[in-house]
């Protein structure tokens, strides 16, 4: 019983951090996805007196990613209903170039209005559309939902490890009086400290287990349920086989630090 | 010190809090090897300390302390380590390891000295059968009575044939049978294997038969009684 209390007393905490940690592997892998989702819909528009190539505007900044002109055929057809051919043709030549363009990352409106300044130094662009009101909403909710996120894992982060100091000192309570005979019995330190060491790594891989499968129930069981979209569509996000082996790395860290912390206090004492 | 010499103290002065609680003053003695010695003296005398001194848990304030060649002054902490592995320790406490059943206990030095399992488990039943508790051999120490966890001691000591048994009033607490099992065990690791045994005791054992040698401590020096 007082085996199993003390290895629980260890992996609470130790699975509270790799809850954490794993919400956030999620949390990034799907604000990444619904990211690119909202770059991919938005497009500025460059107006250009002359035609323009790709490269010569990804000289002007780098954040250009494609652009696609947009046929003047089509413009001039709607706007020229029941002129003669030969004013649509001078109409044709007057109308300047149109460019869709994407950019490759997801930008503030502070990026945005830099990218617009860089292109209008051209002396081809005559000027660049970039919808502001509803791409800086979009991106101020955004960023504000990964900040309180960030901020609840940390939270948790914090708590976590505020509850393995109070498990370290329990250690120290069960190891110290173990250690002190085996050393008086002429052990040397890594010796001593084995168990410890074996306890903790065990606890490790115990509790990167069990999250593990808490997010594979959750990935095959509960999502289709839940019926929110951004989750069923982002399945294969929520956790992927990589997780596991970066919470087993995480945890050992953390785990080994907190005996290294207990051995050295101990070491101290003697 | 002289080629048969375990224990060589010279001018040896022994105190706590750096010097301003002075325990031991200028003590000279020599302890030589299959010498079976019994230190003496009041409560307070300083001879728990002396047991310390001897295994490294406390440095000499001043003078020279060699035990088994080494200078206990500059020890190495690799010397003390393999000094305190060719040991045999055993406290009035007891100080066995509560979570570790009776076998682990004894077997505890040849652990710590990486031999085998089975060498392990056939020496902690060899000396469990001559401490006379074979039968407790699963049992954890707290299941077994004062008297009983003091013969684990006392196998623990013995299980990696020390060179030295340092005893701090091994029966101090014990019923007489008890207490003549141990004195018994200690004699014949003294007399068959010709283990140096130093015991700090209150009083003397009147049932012990072989020669011994008596220093008291008094008034912070060491004297030989003859």
């Amino acid at each position: 019983m007082k085996f199993i209390k003390n290895h629980i007393t260890f992996i609470l905490p130790l699975m509270a951090i790799l809850i954490g940690l794993e919400f956030y592997f999620v949390f990034e892998r799907t604000t990444k996805s619904y990211e690119d989702g909202l770059k991919n819909d938005y497009s500025m528009l460059i107006i250009a007196h002359d035609k323009v190539e790709i490269e010569e505007l990804q000289k002007l900044n780098t954040h250009i990613a494609t652009i696609e002109e947009v046929q003047k055929d089509g413009i001039v057809d709607e706007i020229s209903k029941g002129l003669k051919e030969s004013s649509k043709e001078n109409l044709s030549k007057l109308l300047p170039y149109f460019y869709n363009t994407k950019l490759d990352t997801y930008l503030s409106m502070e990026d945005i209005v830099n990218i617009k300044a860089d292109l209008e130094k051209s002396n081809k662009i005559k000027s660049v559309e970039t919808f502001d009101n509803s791409h800086d909403s979009t991106y101020k909710l955004f960023v504000f939902l990964k900040f309180i996120f960030k901020i609840f894992i940390l939270f948790i982060g914090v708590v976590s490890f505020f509850l393995i100091l109070k498990q370290m000192e329990v250690w120290s309570l069960t190891h110290r009086e173990r250690m002190n005979i085996m050393e008086i019995f002429g052990a040397p330190l890594f010796l001593r400290s084995a168990v410890m060491y074996r306890i903790a790594i065990i606890d490790a891989v115990i509790s990167s287990i069990l999250i593990s499968l808490v997010f594979v129930y959750l990935k095959y069981n509960w999502v289709d349920s839940s019926g929110i979209e951004i989750l069923v569509k982002n399945r294969e996000l929520i956790f992927q086989f990589s997780d596991l082996l970066k919470m087993l790395g995480i945890s050992m860290l953390i785990v080994i630090a907190s005996v290294y912390l207990v051995v050295s206090n101990l070491k101290d004492e003697s | 010190m002289s080629n048969s010499s375990v224990i060589n103290a010279s001018f040896l002065n022994l105190s706590y809090d750096d010097g301003t609680t002075e325990i031991i003053k200028d003590a000279n003695f020599t302890i030589n090897k299959g010498d079976f010695v019994f230190i003496t003296g009041p409560s307070g005398s300083g001879k728990s300390t002396l047991l310390k001194a001897l295994y490294g848990k406390l440095k000499p304030f001043n003078g020279d302390l060699l035990v088994g060649g080494l200078d206990m002054n500059d020890i190495s902490k690799k010397d003390l380590q393999k000094l305190r592995q060719n040991l045999g320790i055993i406290f009035q406490d007891y100080k066995l390891i509560n979570e570790w059943n009776v076998e682990k206990n004894v077997a505890l030095p040849l652990i710590i000295a990486g031999y085998s399992k089975d060498i392990q488990n056939t020496q902690a039943k060899r000396l469990l059968s001559h401490v006379k508790l074979l039968d407790h051999i699963h049992k954890m120490p707290l299941e077994l009575s004062g008297g009983e966890q003091q013969r684990v001691g006392v196998a623990r000591a013995l299980s990696k044939n020390p060179f030295l048994i340092l005893a701090d009033e091994p029966t101090g607490n014990l019923d007489e049978y008890s207490s003549n099992v141990i004195w018994d065990l200690m004699e014949n690791a003294c007399e068959q294997l010709n283990t140096t045994v130093v015991v700090v005791t209150h009083k003397i054992p009147s049932v012990f038969t072989i020669p011994y040698r008596h220093l008291i401590i008094e008034n912070r020096g060491i004297y030989e009684i003859h």
